[in-house]
């Protein structure tokens, strides 16, 4: 019975201090660490989006529709709209999911695409991260192309050897797409209300 | 000089990859390219160098029922401080380990230096040993790394940086891919004992296969010694 009783209190013990340990260490690297995963999303968004001069992460308009959460964040220049950014996510990827951030200007064209996180074979579908493959989708309009590799009739161009990964892509952009000229609307709107 | 002994064992004799064959789940995971390989060896360098300090600490005051949950709290403790740090201040190389560095956690090598090695000795060689079985790892890790990439991809990356090419041949992806990794680690791994075997034969010590070759009677670790 003793033993047991100082079995569990020198686990105790060890555990109370490493959990001390551990909410010290949490608020001393909480404040850098939101602070370098917005400077991330803010740089993802100055590449897809046009040059803009607000905070589109603080203008963020939320949008539920095709069964998703759809966040779309909104870029001004002096108060006009000039673009929005949102995230798309394709589960048809080779391994996992491909998350995708799209950037659309105020023409109504996609101004920049960027892949956010994928795990697809390197050396073969992770070439969807080659800014020479990506740059085919910039100044599309988004009405007037046909959103589809050419494999099946479409306008965008698809690695070779790795179709699966470039129709993954190419889908989730015409899905967010879609969702962002049905509700291109309130999205603008939204913008202009805002100053 | 006992203290260099315990260091210079783990890059060679004790080889936590190419030796003792410990620690696989990472080394097969990360070894795709020289970087990853490095930040690897040496995110667990430090986890292993502190968690065999505070071990080897508290070595008197753990009740031996109760001492592999008490390791399992210290090394996941030193994990997670290391995520939230390199989160916090090395962004770049958190992108590239994020994933892995909880591996660290379920790292044989850490969990086995603690129990066969600083739950025995002194803070001070286990320091030593920390040091040396956490370069032997890196050294493992970096040598597995810049096989797969050279011959897998065709280049070496330090750092995003400084990438070289290696030109005039076509990179064979299988090596890059996880089978590459075993294929890779098999190679390897015979390498060394063919070195390990000409070393002992040169004592006038040649392996003879056991006659009933099982984990038991295996004495492939062992040659050379004595």
């Amino acid at each position: 019975m003793k033993d047991t009783i100082k079995l569990i209190a020198v686990l105790v013990i060890i555990c109370a201090v490493a959990g001390s340990l551990l909410a010290w260490v949490h608020k001393v690297t909480y404040e850098p660490i939101q602070e370098t995963e917005r400077k991330v999303r803010n740089d993802a968004m100055k590449e897809v989006l046009p040059q803009y001069d607000n905070d589109p992460i603080a203008e963020a308009v939320a949008i539920t529709a095709d069964g998703g959460e759809w966040t779309f964040n909104v870029a001004r220049m002096g108060g006009k709209f000039v673009g929005a950014a949102f995230e798309t996510t394709s589960s048809k990827g080779y391994g996992g999911n491909i998350v995708i951030m799209v950037g659309v200007n105020a023409d109504d064209a996609v101004q920049a695409v960027k892949i956010l996180k994928q795990k697809e074979t390197p050396g073969l579908g992770a070439k969807i991260e080659d800014p020479e493959w990506r740059a085919q989708f910039n100044g599309r309009s988004i009405s007037e192309t046909k959103w589809a590799v050419q494999k099946d009739q479409g306008d965008i161009d698809q690695i070779t050897a790795a179709t699966i990964s470039s129709r993954a892509v190419t889908e989730a952009v015409k899905q967010g797409l879609s969702v962002y000229t049905g509700n291109r609307a309130e999205i603008t709107k939204a913008a202009g209300e805002a100053k | 000089m006992k203290f260099w002994n315990e260091v210079i064992k783990g890059l060679w004799k004790e080889n936590p990859i190419f030796r003792l064959v410990l620690g696989m789940c990472p080394t097969l995971a990360v070894t795709t390219s020289l970087e990853n390989s490095l930040g690897m060896g040496m995110a667990a360098t430090f986890v292993l160098l502190c968690s065999n300090i505070v071990i080897s600490v508290i070595r008197n005051i753990i009740p031996s029922k109760v001492r592999i949950p008490c390791y399992i709290v210290v090394i996941a403790s030193f994990v997670t401080i290391v995520d939230l740090l390199m989160n916090a201040f090395a962004y770049k190389l958190y992108e590239s380990l994020g994933l892995f560095i909880p591996l660290i956690v379920v790292n044989c090598i850490i969990l086995g230096r603690a129990e066969a090695f600083a739950s025995k000795n002194s803070t001070m060689m286990s320091v030593a040993d920390g040091i040396g079985m956490g370069l032997g790892f890196t050294l493992g890790l970096a040598v597995l790394g810049i096989f797969r990439e050279v011959l897998g991809a065709g280049t070496i990356t330090v750092w995003g940086d400084l990438k070289m090419t290696v030109k005039g041949m076509e990179p064979m992806l299988l090596l890059i891919l996880a089978p590459g990794g075993f294929i890779a680690l098999g190679l390897l791994l015979g390498f060394m004992n063919h070195i390990q075997n000409r070393l002992s034969l040169r004592k006038g010590k040649g392996y003879v296969t056991p006659p009933t070759l099982d984990c038991r009677h295996c004495v492939m670790c062992k040659w050379g010694e004595e």
